[in-house]
This record gives structure tokens, sequence and C-alpha cells, in this order.
């Protein structure tokens, strides 16, 4: 295995689990578990947007993992 | 597929797909938004859906293959207007699968202590099982389900008129006309799941016949059965004695029939939930079969059974997804897509017809659909005037399966290579503003007011790995045609 590849699968792996991350953080936010909405200070008005960027920032990111993971 | 289902069985089938557990929950909040109006609210919902369903009839009996909406849509527009239907039917029957089999979950809990989430799961099994024998028992399991839970409604609602117990009927809201508007919005998810049936085309006998009478008697059957519902409800008990209460319909159950009634009532609402898991299940594989069949899908999902004649492969694939989903907490916030969905679907079908009309006019048409435009016209306006009522979480939910439909197409369409290329470029852009983000808040330039200086920190140094990563993983997929880096 080459060294790209492993780099690859390794900065993949990376980029998806911040994307998991990022998107579990999203709904944990949206719920205000562990009052997360008053530890950083958001306000309510502006969670769905919140919500909306991490969500897509989460999604891309675990796509763009997923294509370093699975190179062809 | 086998064509195997009667005029009987397309009727359960649309019945069944709409009067799902939910309805049984709602009903009290709804009654809190219009008061005794709610039988006005309904009744508009119906008319409502009509509107829609006579498109649903027409393009069903003209076009009667499977996929539903994702088949008028390919012969109207096809492209991507046409996968966007598809892939909107497809994942709305996967949540409306994952609720009704959390919802039955919920109302079994009642009665015995269960576990919800495995409960639910191994309620998606069995229904998977039972769509991969073959359609013909799940129009069995249907007729004998749905038949069941229209016999103890029509018990309910006689037993409002009848009851002694029952009470003046008095129209009134307390909201006005804008309390029944959003009871309208509210209760509208009452009336979806009845185009499991233009879905199942592919297995309904006879289709240019039964296909648009199925549809319209159910979408008939609906507008009487819940508004008479509402009226029985109201006869016993005033809306503002039910507006708090978690299960309106079994309480006004309990206290005209006592325990019997009670009982009674939630073994209606288990069936209602079992025939919603049974028509998604069904409705989910048969999209994807058709998706799968223009290519937008991996073409294992068009295996058919040898023995079964089901697209087992399909049904399987979607079960998954349904029970991961039915799994997790998010199903109770992800849920509420499932509106967004189908209403997105419902213009859409009624925009097909239009164009269908107008280009296709000579095409063999067995049932019209009736004040022609108007009553399309009338199906998108209406529907899209109630997204203007859903959750704005739920709309940017929305936004984002939208996000997701454009990169499945055009993963199909453009290639695989080239879409890698320009998701490392996104990726490149995520890492740049991550930098940029960064910088900002360390340097103090972007204050986070009301947060401790530990967070803070925290927050930079997972922002600075964050962006490392996107970069170098941006870097590695810009350069990966011609693998230098």
């Amino acid at each position: 295995m080459s060294i790209r590849r492993k780099v690859s699968i390794v900065v993949g792996l990376a980029q998806s689990m911040i994307g998991a991350f990022t998107a579990v953080f999203a709904y944990v936010l949206y719920h205000d578990f562990f009052g997360m909405q008053s530890v950083l200070n958001v306000p309510k008005k502006d969670v769905v947007l919140y919500m909306l960027v991490l969500i897509v920032f989460g999604l891309l990111s675990i796509i763009s993992g997923l294509f370093l993971v699975n190179e062809q | 597929m086998k064509r195997e289902l009667g005029l009987l069985h397309a009727i359960m089938l649309g019945v069944g797909g709409a009067i799902e557990a939910s309805v049984f929950v709602m009903l009290g909040y709804a009654a809190g938004l219009a008061g005794t109006a709610l039988i006005v609210a309904l009744m508009l919902c119906g008319v409502i859906n009509l509107f829609t369903m006579l498109s649903y009839a027409e393009l069903g009996s003209a076009i009667p293959k499977a996929g539903g909406e994702y088949t008028f849509a390919k012969a109207a527009y096809g492209g991507f207007v046409s996968f966007l239907t598809g892939w909107f039917e497809w994942i709305s029957n996967m949540f409306y699968a994952a609720l009704s089999s959390v919802g039955f979950a919920y109302i079994i809990s009642y009665l015995i202590p269960v576990n919800v989430p495995l409960t639910a799961i191994l309620t998606i099994i069995v229904f998977t099982a039972i769509n991969i024998k073959g359609v013909e028992e799940v129009g069995k399991s249907q007729v004998l389900m749905v038949g069941t839970l229209l016999a103890i409604l029509i018990a309910f609602i006689l037993n409002g008129l009848t009851s002694p117990k029952a009470q003046g009927f008095q129209l009134s809201s307390p909201g006005g006309p804008i309390g029944v508007i959003q009871a309208t919005a509210f209760i509208f998810v009452a009336y979806l799941g009845a185009e499991a049936i233009a879905v199942a085309q592919a297995e309904i006998k006879n289709p240019s016949k039964t296909i648009p009478r199925a549809i319209l008697l159910s979408a008939i059957v609906l507008l009487v059965i819940y508004p008479l519902i509402a009226y029985a409800m109201f006869r016993i008990v005033p809306p503002e004695a039910i507006s708090g209460q978690s299960s309106p319909l079994i309480y006004v159950a309990q206290l005209s029939m006592g325990d019997l009634g009670k009982v009674a009532l939630i073994i209606a609402g288990i069936i209602a939930a079992l025939s919603s898991v049974n028509t998604s299940i069904m409705a989910q594989s048969r999209v994807a079969y058709a998706l799968s069949r223009d290519g937008y899908f991996p073409k294992a999902l068009l295996r058919v059974h040898h023995k079964f004649s089901t697209p087992h492969v399909a049904v399987v694939v979607g079960a998954m997804f349904t029970a991961v989903l039915a799994a997790t907490g998010v199903i109770n916030f992800v849920g509420y897509a499932t509106d967004f969905g189908f209403i997105i679907g419902f213009a859409l079908v009624n925009l097909s017809l239009m164009k269908l009309r107008k280009e296709k006019p000579f095409l063999d048409r067995p049932f019209k659909t009736p004040f022609y435009p108007f009553t399309p016209m009338a199906g998108i306006v209406t529907s899209l005037f109630l997204l203007i009522f859903i959750d704005p979480g739920v709309l940017s939910l929305g936004i984002v399966l939208c996000v997701l439909a454009v990169l499945a197409y055009y993963v199909r369409m453009v290639g695989y290579l080239r879409f890698r290329v320009a998701f490392g470029g996104i990726s490149l852009g995520l890492g740049g503003f991550t930098a940029i983000l960064t910088y900002l808040i360390a340097t103090g330039f972007m204050p986070l007011n009301g947060v401790s200086p530990t967070i803070i920190t925290v927050i930079v140094f997972i922002l600075i790995f964050a962006s490392i990563v996107q970069i170098i993983a941006g870097m590695l997929n810009v350069t990966a045609r011609s693998g230098r880096f």
C-alpha cells in the first residue's frame, strides 16, 4: 500500500469522524442536551441556523472523507 | 412483479397508509387550536387532499407502472425533477415507517413494559419478512388490519352519536379562522399515506380502472371518517377537556365506554401503526426499485425474488435504513421531514399532471381530473400554503435533504472522478473557512461573549484540528485524478 493511500485512509477517517461528531453536536445543540445552548451562549432564535450550518458542514465532511477512504 | 391486488386490497392499502398512530395523539392539540371547528379543519384537509388525489388517480390510470410520483414526474419532466421526486418519496416513506414502528412500540408500552427501540426494530423485521414473502400477503394482512381498525373507529363514532353521555354540539373556534387554518396545517399529516396505492400500481389488477377508483374511494373514506370521529369526540367531551390529553381518542373511549372502550382504542392504535409500517415498507421498496431501474440507484435493488416475485433487496435495504432511524432518538425530530417530503411530492405530482396534459394531450387517460386546470392548481397552492406552517427546523432539514439529493444525482450524472475533485474544492473551502474562524476567535476579533475561557481554548484547538484535516483532505481529493501530492 502506497504512502498516499495510507495518508488518504487516515485523513479520510479523521474527516468522516469530524463530520459525524459535527452532526451529533448539531443534534445535541438543537435539543439543548447538557445545557449546551447556555454553555456556548447561543440565543434560542439562532439555534436553527447553527444546526443547519453544522449539519451541512458535517454531511460534506462525511462524504469527502468517504471518498478518501474508498479511493478507487 | 405480479398483479395480485384487487380493488378492496388497494383501498385498504390507501386507508391503512393514512390512518397512522399519530392521529390518535394529534387530535388533542388540534382541538386546542380550533375548538369544535376542528371538524371544519379536518374537512378542509380532506378537500386539499382530494385535489391532489384526483391528479394521482388520472396519472395512476394513465401510467400504471411501479414508482408512483417518481414515474409521473419522469414521464412529465425526466432528469433531475423526476429523481428529486423519487428521492423524497423514498426517504419520506422510510421516515414514515420508522415513525409508525416507534408509535406502535409506544402504544404497546402502555399495556406492557417494553424496550421501545428494540420493539420498533422487531416490528420492522416482521413486516420486512411479510413484504418479502409476497404482495398478496401484504394485501391480505392489510385488509384484515384495516378492516378491524375501521370497525373499531365506526363503533367509536356510533357510540359518540348514541351514548346517553352525549351532549349538545356547537361549532366554535377559540382562535377564530387563524386557529382553524393552523389546525388544518397541523392535522394534514393524518391524510398522508393514501398515495401508496399509486406506488404499488404495478401490482394492481386491471390498473386503469382499479387505481383511480381506489385512490378516490380512499380519499373519500378518510374525508368522511375523520370529521365523524371528531364530531363523536366532541359529543362526549368539550375541546378544552381533550386539548391536554396525550391520547384524546383513548381518553374519550374510556369515559364513554369504560375499560372495554379503552382497550378497543389501544388495539385500534396498534393496528393503525402496524398497517402504516406495512404500507410504507412496501412503498419505499417500489420507489427504490423504480429509481434503480432507471440507473439512479445500484442495480442490486432491481433483483426480484425467484420464488415470491418481490423486490427483496430493495425491501431489505430500505428496512435497514428504517431500523437505524427507529433505533435512534433522532427520529422524533427527523420524522417531521416526512411531512415536508410528502407535501413537496404533492406539488410535483400536480405539476406533472399539468405538463402531461399540455405536452401529451393524446395520452390514454381512463380517468380524467374534473375541472382542469383548477384542481391541480388548487392542489399546488394549498400544498405549498401548508409548508408555511411547518416548523423552521423542519424546513432546514428539508434543505439538507435537497442538498443530498443534488449530490446523489450528480454522482450518478457527472461521474465519480469529477465529483471527487469538486468535493476536494469544497473541503479546501471548508478548511479555509474554519482556519479564518479559528484566527478570529483566538485573536479576540470575534468575541464569544458569555463563554468561559477554558471552553474557548477547547473550541480553538478543535477548530485548528478540523481545519488542518479539511485542508489535507481537500488537497488529496483535488489531486486524485493525477495522483500528484
